[in-house]
């Protein structure tokens, strides 16, 4: 393993994004590592736990009501990629506030929250109860909010295409968010991603995200239908990384806004290609379904012995 | 639901020991692990191949046997990660995750158990079994079905599984098979009519559960089922092999959605809310 003479960043050294220093680099992504108290008692050879050397564990999309989520299947692999369509099931925010967060606090799990909506000001009203709550919290530095989700029933797309709609729902979060730091996660299937950046930043988002999943779709050659019952899923893995690491250059070129780069991350040769275009830091998400330790093995891979 | 303490699970390497067909359809994995561990039957691993033959999803098969670092799994070709699988051959590497899921009960003291097993719901129940070796006071019946004889392990199961098989076809001189469903043979075999309260365990295509379901219902029996889902993770990250099961906290009618991976594989059949395929929340999907 020889890391590039240019790498020179510890991944676990303390970082500021925004108003928040945060304790490391590599990240999971949102809905590939549930709330962050799952597999803490997993083992591997050389790791204390999976959650070794994380900066962050962004949690699992939660949004203002509970949601049962899609019917099944709701997944399909195809070579290099796999499709999702899980509908963003999940225990609400008022469930995650009162439960979820506090376990995270107690088990000192670095925790950004992912938060969706259907209307701006509902990024709002979940940013004051969090900071309200969890203010005093020592181990939630942030909130990402999902603009993104294409998987879902009614036209999530369109939510995070529109840069006004964009500048709404950061602006109603940043108002309550004085001290943690603000993400807004971007949807790679636009045509032009900066804009969007931008359109984040000047409201007040600390950072992006840079990519949520790429629409996708699979036919059954049996049935010639859909292998998803809901038509279309949420394309990620390695095939994508292709396509984020295009995203993430626009953005960095194009805006100069913060870019936390995500998109088929698989190993330590795959992160440093997004730090290599200016990414401050990286999550990894479907590669830590496979492998609970995925981030681990990256953060500590990208350690110089 | 019963709850049994399980070891941790464990993510490590596994070198290919054999993986030789022990049936017709069925083709027997031995590995070798990095380090050893100990399983509960209807536990199951995640395995994918090693490097660049690596699936995006690890897959997830039930434990057959396994002591210290050798664990031994059946399966059958179905996909594209087990046609991958069946090409690999001794000294090959995979990833292994596991043991994972929730496990069959023990039995009950005083019960007598039916065991009811589908081609390659083998592995769980036949580990189950094993484990009752070294306690013959418990009463156990054990039956297996395939397509066909030269689908039957034969070797595998020695002489405590009765066999069913759809067609009589290949099934070898001197081996007994019963033609019809598996479920079938055991309400026929298993002496039912004696008043005697019975717990069945069952793992093997969803029409077998449910049938064996429907014979314990009918009789107030107790019916621990292992359900095959595809998987994503495997240890409850990803809500993609989710069931819907029972939510009496929230009503007669509540259901909800449980992990395949974490809250089963192995339910409670009484739990299971079988008729529910669609999520019934979804009628007040908030639009996003």
């Amino acid at each position: 393993m020889s890391l590039p003479a240019w790498w020179t960043i510890d991944p676990n050294q303390p970082f500021t994004l925004g108003p928040r220093l945060y304790p490391g680099r590599i990240w999971t992504a949102s809905g590939c590592f549930a709330y962050g108290l799952t597999g803490h008692d997993i083992k591997a050879a050389g790791f204390t736990s999976p959650y070794q050397g994380l900066g962050a564990v962004v949690t699992k999309t939660v949004t203002p009501q509970p949601r049962a989520g899609n019917p099944m299947p709701r997944l399909a692999e195809t070579g290099l990629g796999a499709l999702n369509s899980i509908g963003l099931e999940n225990v609400g925010f008022e469930e995650f506030l009162a439960t979820t967060l506090p376990a995270l606090e107690e088990q000192g799990v670095p925790t950004v929250v992912s938060l969706a909506a259907t209307r701006p000001g509902e990024f709002g009203d979940m940013a004051e109860r969090l900071h309200g709550t969890a203010a005093g919290f020592s181990h939630w530095h942030g909130v990402e909010i999902n603009l993104s989700c294409p998987n879902v029933a009614e036209g999530g797309h369109d939510f995070g295409r529109d840069p006004a709609t964009v500048s709404a729902c950061v602006r109603a979060a940043r108002r309550h968010l004085p001290d943690r730091a603000l993400l807004a996660k971007l949807t790679p299937n636009v045509t032009d991603i900066a804009a969007l950046a931008t359109a984040a930043a000047e409201a007040g988002a600390d950072a992006v995200s840079a990519i949520n999943t790429v629409i996708g779709l699979e036919v059954d050659l049996e049935t010639g239908r859909p292998v998803l019952p809901r038509r279309f899923g949420g394309y990620s893995g390695p095939a994508i990384r292709p396509i984020a690491l295009a995203k993430v250059d626009e953005i960095v070129t194009r805006s100069g806004v913060p870019v936390v780069g995500v998109g088929g991350i698989e190993d330590y040769r795959d992160a440093l290609k997004f730090f290599a275009l200016g990414a401050v830091c990286i999550q990894v998400g479907t590669a830590q379904m496979r492998d609970p330790f995925a981030a681990a093995r990256i953060s500590r891979d990208l350690t110089r012995g | 639901m019963t709850d049994l303490s399980v070891g941790p699970a464990v993510s490590c390497d596994a070198v290919v020991t054999s993986n030789e067909p022990v049936s017709s359809g069925l083709i027997r994995l031995d590995l070798e692990l990095d380090q050893s561990l100990t399983f509960q039957p209807g536990q199951f691993a995640m395995l994918n191949l090693d490097g660049a033959g690596s699936l995006v999803f690890s897959r997830p098969f039930s434990i057959f046997e396994g002591a210290g670092r050798r664990m031994s799994f059946l399966y059958r070709i179905v996909g594209r990660g087990t046609r991958a699988m069946g090409n690999l051959t001794a000294g090959a590497i995979m990833t292994f995750l596991g043991p994972l899921g929730r496990p069959f009960p023990p039995p009950e003291t005083g019960l007598p158990v039916v065991l009811v097993a589908g081609g390659v719901g083998l592995p769980p129940l036949a580990a189950w079994l094993a484990r009752r070796n070294d306690s013959p006071e418990h009463e156990i019946h054990a039956f297996f079905g395939a397509r066909d004889g030269a689908d039957v392990p034969w070797d595998l199961l020695g002489d405590r599984w009765s066999v069913s098989v759809d067609s009589l076809r290949d099934v070898p001189s001197g081996r007994r098979a019963w033609e019809g469903l598996v479920t079938d043979l055991a309400a026929a075999q298993g002496d039912f009519r004696d008043g005697r309260t019975r717990m069945i365990l069952a793992c093997g295509p969803t029409p077998l559960l449910k049938a064996a379901a429907r014979l314990a219902e009918a009789r107030g029996w107790t019916c621990w089922l292992s359900l095959e889902e595809h998987m994503g993770c495997g240890y409850g990250v990803c809500k993609g092999c989710v069931v819907p099961v029972l939510d009496p906290a929230r009503g007669p009618q509540a259901r909800r959605n449980a992990t395949c991976c974490q809250e089963g594989p192995v339910f409670n059949a009484a739990d299971l809310a079988w008729e529910h395929n669609e999520h019934p929340d979804l009628s007040r999907a908030d639009g996003i």
